[in-house]
């Protein structure tokens, strides 16, 4: 049991960590492209980027702390 | 925190850097506190982190505040001049966009609360005038190995690496919420402000139960985030510099042991600074999710 809690752990925290990760790259390239487009609209645009991005990132914390407390248990 | 030597320096690396990150034990405190409805109320490590973090925020803000206040001059000039330039960015990027201009200066004075204490605490914990103190303590002073000194000098530690600390800051958020919905609305009607109107029926069924989780796994997100962060930057750190001690004891020679810290050490720097950054974004990403938080409870979306 623990043989295999130790391998699979942390390949599912691998998982979680690339799904937060595509989405942060996502979330970054269409802020980019549409600062591009309209560059009067800079600031409402990282404003509204913002939240997400830190939910996002905070997504990906929970799941270092979870895996980290799983292996600890 | 034993100084001999009880093991080779593998087995002792990994404790030694959960030792760090965590609390003192509760049985060896800093200071003994009676023991009050069950609830032991001695002074651990993060404790007295967190009395000396109040303490230097108050210092910091009030006395350069009530200076102004009570002053003559229309322009704060020196430290509270800094202060101010915060408080006006915190309030027009942060509050003012999320709460409505009719509430802000309501909730103001709590979301720079939240910012400054958790932006101190963070920073403070990156400074290490606890363990150099150790050290002159060690080499130069040697006190007694049980007095509070030499419990106070085992290191200052992160008090917001803590959850639970972290866990009391979202508690004061959650009922924030409620009390800003409350406020807002009214007490039943912000609790039926929790689901949008105008739905098919079916779909309360479900939703419900997923907004009334949502309450509370909003403000664990949030103090699992800020722990998680602190805590994490501080373990790598740590285990950066430990990588001299570990090859050291691998090729048992102390060449080696320097070697490598011509290249933990410039990495650890690295990592400090990438800590600094992490510092201001969580303090920054905690205040603007409580604000978030408030103003949803208040300009009810959709």
């Amino acid at each position: 049991m623990e043989m295999q809690a130790t391998i699979f752990l942390p390949i599912g925290m691998g998982l979680i960590v690339i799904g937060a990760s595509l989405g942060i790259g996502k979330f970054a390239s269409a802020a980019a492209e549409s600062i591009a487009r309209q560059p009067e609209a800079a600031d409402k645009i990282t404003a509204a980027v913002n939240l997400p991005l830190f939910l996002l990132e905070g997504v990906a914390i929970l799941a270092e702390v979870f895996t980290f407390l799983m292996l600890i248990l | 925190m034993s100084t001999a030597v009880s093991g080779g320096v593998m087995e002792q690396v990994g404790p030694n850097i959960i030792h760090h990150v965590t609390n003192s034990d509760i049985a060896h405190p800093i200071l003994h506190l009676p023991t009050i409805f069950g609830i032991d109320f001695s002074v651990t490590k993060h404790v007295f982190m967190l009395w000396l973090v109040a303490l230097l925020v108050s210092v910091t803000v009030i006395i350069p505040v009530r200076r102004y206040v009570n002053g003559k001059k229309m322009i704060p000039s020196g430290l509270a001049n800094l202060i101010e330039m915060v408080i006006v960015f915190i309030r027009d990027s942060i509050v003012r966009p999320n709460v409505g201009t009719r509430w802000v200066n309501t909730w103001s004075p709590l979301i720079f609360t939240l910012f400054f204490f958790i932006l101190f605490s963070n920073a403070i914990g990156m400074i290490p005038i606890f363990d150099v103190l150790g050290l002159l303590d060690r080499f130069a002073l040697n006190t007694q190995a049980d007095s509070m000194v030499n419990h106070l000098l085992h290191g200052g530690t992160t008090a917001t690496g803590n959850f639970n600390v972290t866990g009391a800051l979202a508690v004061v958020t959650f009922f924030t919420i409620m009390i800003a919905g409350t406020k807002a609305h009214g007490f039943i009607k912000h609790w039926k402000n929790l689901v949008p109107h105008g739905l098919a029926w079916p779909v309360y069924i479900i939703l419900i139960p997923i907004e009334l989780m949502g309450l509370i796994v909003k403000p664990f997100a949030l103090t699992m985030r800020l722990a998680a962060n602190m805590t994490g930057g501080h373990i790598a750190l740590l285990a950066l510099l430990s990588l001299m001690a570990i090859f050291g004891e691998m090729f048992h020679s102390t060449a080696a042991g320097v070697g490598v810290a011509f290249v933990a050490v410039p990495m650890a720097v690295a990592i400090s600074g990438l800590e600094i950054i992490v510092i201001l974004v969580q303090a920054y990403v905690f205040t603007l999710l409580t604000a978030v938080f408030v103003g949803m409870a208040i300009n009810v979306h959709h």
